[in-house]
C-alpha cells in the first residue's frame, strides 16, 4: 500500500462507515411486527411508494459494473458501447406493457419470485423449477461482477495491489463484502433500499460534476469527440480493421447496426427477467407505483449515457490510455480518468459511489437469489409445509452462500471468466420470456411446449456464445453472432428459437389433447390494484386470493 | 398492448375507447420504434452544439420519453376511470 492517495483513502472508508451504518440501522426503518418472513425480510413490507421505489429500483438496476464496464467498452470499441444508451430508452416502454401486471397478480397471490408466478400460472413445478435455476444461476456470475467493479477501484486507488498472496492481496475486497453479508442478512431488503439513497446521491454527485468539469480540462467538448472519431477510425495492427467505431455503421466494419440494436432490444426485454429487478418491483405498495416509476426512471437512463461518454474522455486524455495500456485492463479507464482529473478528496467521493453503487444491487441479487432457492426449491420440492420462518431463516442462510459463491468467483477465476458467464447470463435469462411475459399476457402456451423452447434457447445461446472467436479469443470472444447475414446478438436469437419450438410444440400438445395444468390466476387479477398487502400464507405459493 | 386493452375479462374498455387505446398503443410504439431503428439516427449531422447527432439524439431521447409514458399514464387513467376501476 505505498501510492494510496490518503485524502481519497479517508473518504473513501468514512463514507463506507456510514453505509455499513445505515445498512443495520435499516432493521428499524419501517419496523414490521416481525422481520421472520419473507414480505418482511425479502420485500420489506411491499409497502414501498414512489420516491423510494425510485431509489431503490436506480440503484438496483444501474450497477456498479455498469459504471466500469459500459464506459470501458466504449473507451475500447467506440459507439458500440452506446448500445446501453438505446437499451436503457426503450426498457421503460417495454417495462410499462407487462410489469404492472406481474405486480398486480403476485400481489393478489402473494407471489414472492417470479417462479412463484411461473409455478401458479402453469400449475407446474418443473417449469418453476427451470425459471429459478436459470435465475440463481444468472445472477452469480453478476454479483461476481459488482465485485470486479470494487476491485477495479481498489486496484487504482492502490489499495492491496503489493502483496502476492490472494487473501492479503483482497483484503479490503473480503471486509467490503462481510460487512455487506452480514447486514444483508440483518435487514433484508431495507438495506439497499436505504443505502440506495447514499449511493444514488453521490453518483448523481460526481457525474454531474465530471461532465461539466472534465471537457474543461481536455479541450471540451468538439476535442474529446474529435480525438475519440480520429482514434476508432484508425487502424489496428492486430486485426488490420479499424479500432472501433464513432457511429454504427451500417456495411460491417466493427459493430453494425444490426447488432447495435439487437442488442439495446435484448437487453432491454432481458433487464426486467432478471429475479433482483422483480424483487425491487415487488416491493412496490401500489399498482401506480410501478406505472408512475416508468415515467421517472429514465431520468438514471440520462445519467448512464453521461457515464458512457466518460469512455470518449478516457480515450482524450493522454495520461488515463497511458495508464489503461499499462495495467492492460481497459475496465480501469474510468478509475483512472477520474484519479488524474480529480483534486483526491472529489476522486474519493466518485470512488465511494462506485463501491457503494456495487454493494447496493449485490445485496438485491443475493436476496432475490435467496428467495428463488428457498420458495421454488427447497419449499417446493423438500419441505411443503415450510413455515414463513423457517423460510425466511433459510433465505438468509441462502443470501450469505449465494455471497460467499459470488466471491470465489470474484477472486479465484480470471475476470473475463466472470464477464462471460454474465453475458451468458443475459442471454439465459432472456429465454423466460416467453414462459414470463407472454404468461402474463395469455395462458395458450402449453406449459411443456414452453419448457421445450427454454431448453433450446439455453443449449444455443450457451453453445452459439462459446463458438464465438475473434483475432485474440478463439471462444466467447463477443456476445453476436452471424445469422442470416447478419450480426445478431446471441440471446436475441435464442429467444427466437425458443418462441418459435414453444408455438411448434403447444400446437402439437394441444391437438394430442396433453393435460394442461391448473391455472389459478384469474384474468381480473392481472389489472387488479389490491390496498392491503396480501395475508401472509403459510406454505409457499399457491394460496387462494 | 396496455394493461386495460388485454384484459380478457373487459374488453368493453378497448371497444368503448378505440381512440384511447390506439393513442395509449401508438405512444409506446413509437418510443420503442424510434430507439430501436438505428438508421435514423447512426448519422454524425446535424450536429447540437460540439454533438454529433448520434449523441444527442440518445440524450434527448430520455426525457421524450419519460413524456410519452406520462402522457400514456394519464390516457389509461381515462380508460380506466370510465370503467370505474382504478
Amino acid at each position: 500500500m505505498s501510492h494510496v492517495n490518503a485524502t481519497t483513502f479517508t473518504i473513501v472508508v468514512v463514507l463506507f462507515l456510514i453505509v455499513t451504518g445505515a445498512g443495520f440501522a435499516a432493521a428499524r426503518w419501517r419496523r414490521p411486527t416481525t422481520m421472520m418472513h419473507l414480505d418482511e425480510w425479502g420485500l420489506a413490507g411491499r409497502g414501498f411508494g414512489l420516491f423510494i421505489t425510485w431509489f431503490l429500483l436506480g440503484g438496483d438496476l444501474y450497477t456498479a459494473y455498469t459504471f466500469i464496464a459500459v464506459p470501458a467498452l466504449v473507451f475500447g470499441s467506440g459507439s458500440i458501447g452506446f448500445y446501453a444508451v438505446a437499451y436503457t430508452i426503450m426498457v421503460f416502454p417495454i417495462v410499462f406493457i407487462f410489469l404492472p401486471r406481474l405486480w398486480s397478480v403476485s400481489r393478489v397471490h402473494g407471489y414472492v419470485t417470479p417462479a412463484d408466478f411461473i409455478r401458479g400460472r402453469y400449475g407446474s413445478r418443473g417449469l418453476a423449477l427451470a425459471s429459478a435455476f436459470t435465475g440463481i444461476l444468472a445472477l452469480m456470475p453478476y454479483i461476481a461482477l459488482q465485485l470486479v467493479g470494487i476491485q477495479a477501484v481498489l486496484t487504482v486507488m492502490g489499495v492491496g495491489t503489493s502483496s502476492a498472496n490472494t487473501f492479503v492481496k483482497d483484503l479490503p475486497l473480503f471486509i467490503a463484502f462481510l460487512v455487506l453479508a452480514i447486514f444483508t442478512y440483518v435487514s433484508g431488503l431495507r438495506a439497499p433500499a436505504l443505502i440506495a439513497f447514499i449511493k444514488d446521491t453521490l453518483i448523481y454527485l460526481f457525474v454531474i460534476v465530471a461532465v461539466f468539469y472534465i471537457p474543461t480540462r481536455l479541450g471540451g467538448w468538439s476535442h474529446i469527440f474529435g480525438v475519440a472519431q480520429a482514434h476508432f477510425a484508425s487502424i489496428s495492427p492486430a486485426t488490420k480493421k479499424p479500432i472501433g467505431t464513432f457511429i454504427p455503421p451500417s456495411k460491417s466494419v466493427g459493430s453494425t447496426q444490426f447488432d447495435f440494436a439487437s442488442l439495446a432490444l435484448g437487453s432491454a426485454v432481458a433487464l426486467f427477467l432478471y429475479p433482483h429487478a422483480i424483487t425491487g418491483t415487488l416491493a412496490a405498495r401500489r399498482r401506480s407505483t410501478v406505472t408512475r416509476n416508468m415515467i421517472y426512471l429514465p431520468l438514471y437512463s440520462v445519467l448512464l449515457a453521461l457515464i458512457a461518454l466518460f469512455g470518449y474522455m478516457a480515450v482524450a486524455d493522454p495520461v488515463t490510455t497511458a495508464n489503461v495500456k499499462k495495467s492492460g485492463n481497459p475496465q480501469l479507464a474510468v478509475p483512472y480518468l477520474f484519479q488524474h482529473m480529480f483534486p483526491s478528496w472529489f476522486t474519493g467521493i466518485a470512488f465511494a459511489g462506485i463501491i457503494i453503487g456495487a454493494l447496493v444491487p449485490a445485496a438485491i441479487m443475493s436476496i432475490a437469489a435467496a428467495n428463488l432457492f428457498t420458495r421454488n426449491v427447497f419449499t417446493e420440492f423438500f419441505k411443503p409445509d415450510a413455515s414463513p420462518e423457517l423460510q425466511t431463516r433459510l433465505s438468509q442462510w441462502a443470501s450469505l452462500v449465494v455471497k460467499l459463491g459470488a466471491l470465489l468467483f470474484a477472486v479465484e477465476l480470471p475476470h473475463t471468466f466472470s464477464i462471460n458467464l454474465q453475458l451468458l447470463g443475459g442471454i439465459w435469462i432472456l429465454q423466460l420470456a416467453p414462459m414470463l411475459i407472454g404468461g402474463l399476457f395469455t395462458r395458450w402456451f402449453h406449459r411443456w411446449a414452453l419448457l421445450a423452447g427454454w431448453l433450446a434457447g439455453m443449449v444455443f445461446g450457451t453453445l452459439a456464445a462459446y463458438n464465438v472467436s475473434n483475432a485474440t479469443a478463439s471462444h466467447w470472444a463477443a456476445s453476436s453472432d452471424i445469422e442470416f447475414g447478419h450480426s445478431v446478438y446471441i440471446g436475441l436469437s435464442a429467444v427466437v428459437l425458443n418462441l418459435v419450438i414453444a408455438v411448434v410444440v403447444t400446437v402439437a400438445l394441444r391437438a394430442a389433447r396433453v393435460p394442461e395444468g391448473a391455472d389459478e390466476t384469474q384474468p381480473g387479477q392481472y389489472t387488479a390494484d389490491p390496498d392491503e398487502a396480501p395475508a401472509p400464507t403459510p406454505a409457499g405459493v399457491g394460496a387462494a386470493p | 398492448m396496455t394493461q386495460q386493452a388485454t384484459n380478457g375479462r373487459r374488453p368493453s374498455a378497448v371497444a368503448a375507447h378505440p381512440l384511447i387505446s390506439a393513442g395509449i398503443a401508438i405512444l409506446i410504439a413509437a418510443d420503442i420504434f424510434f430507439a430501436l431503428y438505428t438508421p435514423i439516427y447512426a448519422r454524425l449531422t446535424p450536429k447540437l452544439g460540439d454533438f454529433p447527432f448520434f449523441y444527442w439524439y440518445l440524450l434527448i431521447f430520455m426525457p421524450v420519453t419519460s413524456a410519452a409514458l406520462w402522457l400514456a399514464t394519464l390516457l389509461q387513467k381515462r380508460l380506466g376511470d370510465t370503467r370505474g376501476t382504478q
